[in-house]
């Protein structure tokens, strides 16, 4: 018996459907935001172009000449500024944190015995997490007056809506096993607390807490546009005056300080956990 | 505290629970020298950090009590004043028209840099560094600051926003993207290499279909943030409720300050909503 070799025809496999299914799902999708887009144009009060044009031939020259020399004089000014942005961000984490760790046990299902419990908790962060931090410090500058106080206020209370929300799932996703361990030795409530619970939650928390004080920098440095404290304040001054060589000296110091931050925090972050 | 370790539990003896085993006398063990001292060190070195922030920053921590008392007060002002609701509509819906350009052009713009920043699509390493600085300046500046910039530079309106919006979206979807990219699968590629794909058509068989949902969730994700950060921009002159929020607080009107906070927080909480449940259904 010989056997009759197979035809030499390679097919290409169709796609499965479900994965057709969905490329058709991304091109209508891509097709209509398309649509709304042109929508959004049409109906906005977007300046002309000429407008445009005049605007940027004002502003670029001298824009572009600030910043090819930027006023290094500056640089103990914007430090300082920025040192003390950094301060309120650290300040501002670390009241969050606190408020947070306090919350967060009011939002864990496996400590209150049941989710529905946790209900109420979770709804409050969700609620604190909404409010954007920038509204929070002009309700803080409104209400306290102008200066750092506000801005770390707004950032620990804006806070507490994320890092409540991490705590608690952090806290529900905790081995049950060592609870019970100190449970069967004797440990009352106190002892389960800081025995069973505090050890395995404390590496996300404080991996969790350097990831919110990432974000709150970047939060401060904006903060001092509506008169809350940190750089934002005199850099605000520098741009409505158009001060290009000065504002680009601040930013320098800006972008230097959050990356290193970020470089730093993130590698202590990926020694904790 | 580890003393209380050592006598706590111990000290209770056979009052606590089924005495099965040493009567009493269980000490538990205190944790390793090395984990002790770490936990000391980094304790010391927040609380120190803590204590020259606060000299510092003159924090005025008395502020953290009666301000809050104040704070409170303060709310009782905001009541808003219900007849002033047709005067925001323009300006909100000003808000979204922003947030929708500013992803919506942030996407387009993020995605040749996404494959220009991910390892394992970047066609060389000079140009995926060159991507990833680009990428690192355009998140170190927030949104908010991005704006204060541009309104100087461009109009005075929307289109300064819009166009800070693109910039911030730009930086975060291409990061959280390029992460997506680099945590595929390689065999699809691999696939697609040996059969003498070239490297479009391997990102596009290989790479897109595997992060197409990720990816569609985390624009829904960038838009939240846009809707968040639209609101606010105005504040500096770009455009939206924002600079509504700003004009009337320096009349100290704050009925109409306090509606156009609830409106604020009505539009964040109803986009969240509605991306949360969409993004849910996606993965």
């Amino acid at each position: 018996m010989t056997r009759s070799p197979p035809p030499p025809r390679i097919e290409i496999p169709r796609p499965p459907a479900a994965m057709r299914r969905n490329q058709t799902l991304i091109v209508l999708a891509a097709i209509a935001s398309v649509l709304v887009l042109i929508v959004v144009f049409l109906t906005m009060d977007l300046p002309t172009w000429q407008r445009i044009w005049t605007g940027l031939e004002r502003s670029i020259p001298p824009l572009l000449r600030g910043f090819s020399r930027p006023a290094f004089e500056l640089f103990p000014l914007a430090f300082n500024s920025m040192l003390e942005t950094f301060f309120m961000a650290v300040l501002g984490t670390l009241l969050g944190g606190v408020l947070a760790f306090l919350l967060s046990f009011l939002a864990a299902g496996n400590l209150l015995g049941g989710t529905s419990r946790a209900m109420p908790g979770k709804a409050l962060l969700v609620a604190i997490r909404t409010f954007p931090e920038i509204v929070l410090a002009i309700i803080f500058v409104a209400a306290l007056g102008p200066g750092p106080t506000a801005g770390i206020m707004a950032m620990g209370i804006h806070s507490i809506g994320f890092l409540g929300k991490i705590f608690s799932d952090v806290i529900e996703g905790i081995d049950p096993g060592p609870l019970e361990a100190v449970r069967a030795t004797g440990g009352d409530a106190v002892h389960v607390f800081l025995y069973g619970v505090v050890p395995q939650v404390l590496p996300e928390f404080a991996s969790t807490l350097l990831y919110r004080f990432e974000i709150n920098l970047r939060a401060a440095t904006i903060l001092g546009l509506v008169g809350a404290g940190g750089i934002g304040g005199p850099l605000l001054q520098r741009l409505s005056f158009r001060r290009w060589d000065e504002i680009s000296m601040m930013l320098i110091v800006i972008i230097a300080f959050i990356v290193v931050v970020d470089a730093v925090s993130s590698r202590i972050r990926r020694s904790l956990v | 505290m580890p003393d209380q370790a050592d006598r706590g539990p111990a000290s209770r003896g056979p009052a606590g629970g089924p005495t099965t085993g040493g009567p009493g006398g269980i000490a538990i063990p205190r944790p390793p020298a090395a984990q002790r001292i770490r936990a000391a060190l980094s304790f010391v070195l927040v609380a120190g950090l803590a204590l020259i922030a606060y000299r510092q920053v003159d924090f005025n921590l008395e502020a953290l009590f009666t301000g809050t008392a104040d704070f409170v007060g303060f709310l009782g002002r905001l009541a808003p004043d219900w007849s002033y609701l047709p005067a925001i509509w323009p300006p909100l819906i000003e808000t979204l028209q922003i947030a929708y350009i500013g992803t919506f052009f942030g996407t387009v713009l993020a995605i040749p840099l996404i494959f220009l920043a991910s390892a394992n699509t970047a066609s060389n390493g000079v140009s995926m560094w060159i991507a990833r600085f680009l990428l690192t300046i355009l998140r170190s500046i927030p949104d908010l600051l991005w704006a204060a910039i541009l309104v100087p530079i461009l109009v005075v309106g929307p289109l300064p926003g819009a166009i800070a919006l693109t910039l911030f979206s730009i930086g975060i979807l291409a990061k959280l993207g390029s992460e997506t990219v680099e945590s595929i699968d390689p065999g699809p590629m691999e696939a697609l290499r040996a059969a003498g794909a070239g490297r479009i058509a391997t990102i596009v068989y290989a790479v897109v279909p595997q992060v197409a949902a990720t990816m569609v969730s985390y624009i829904l994700y960038i838009f939240e943030i846009n809707v968040r950060a639209s609101v606010i921009i105005g504040y500096v002159g770009a455009g939206g409720i924002g600079f509504l929020l700003q004009v009337r607080l320096n009349f100290f009107d704050y009925s109409a300050v306090g509606l156009i906070i609830v409106a604020i927080f009505a539009v964040v909480l109803i986009i969240d909503g509605v991306s949360v449940w969409a993004r849910s259904r996606l993965i």
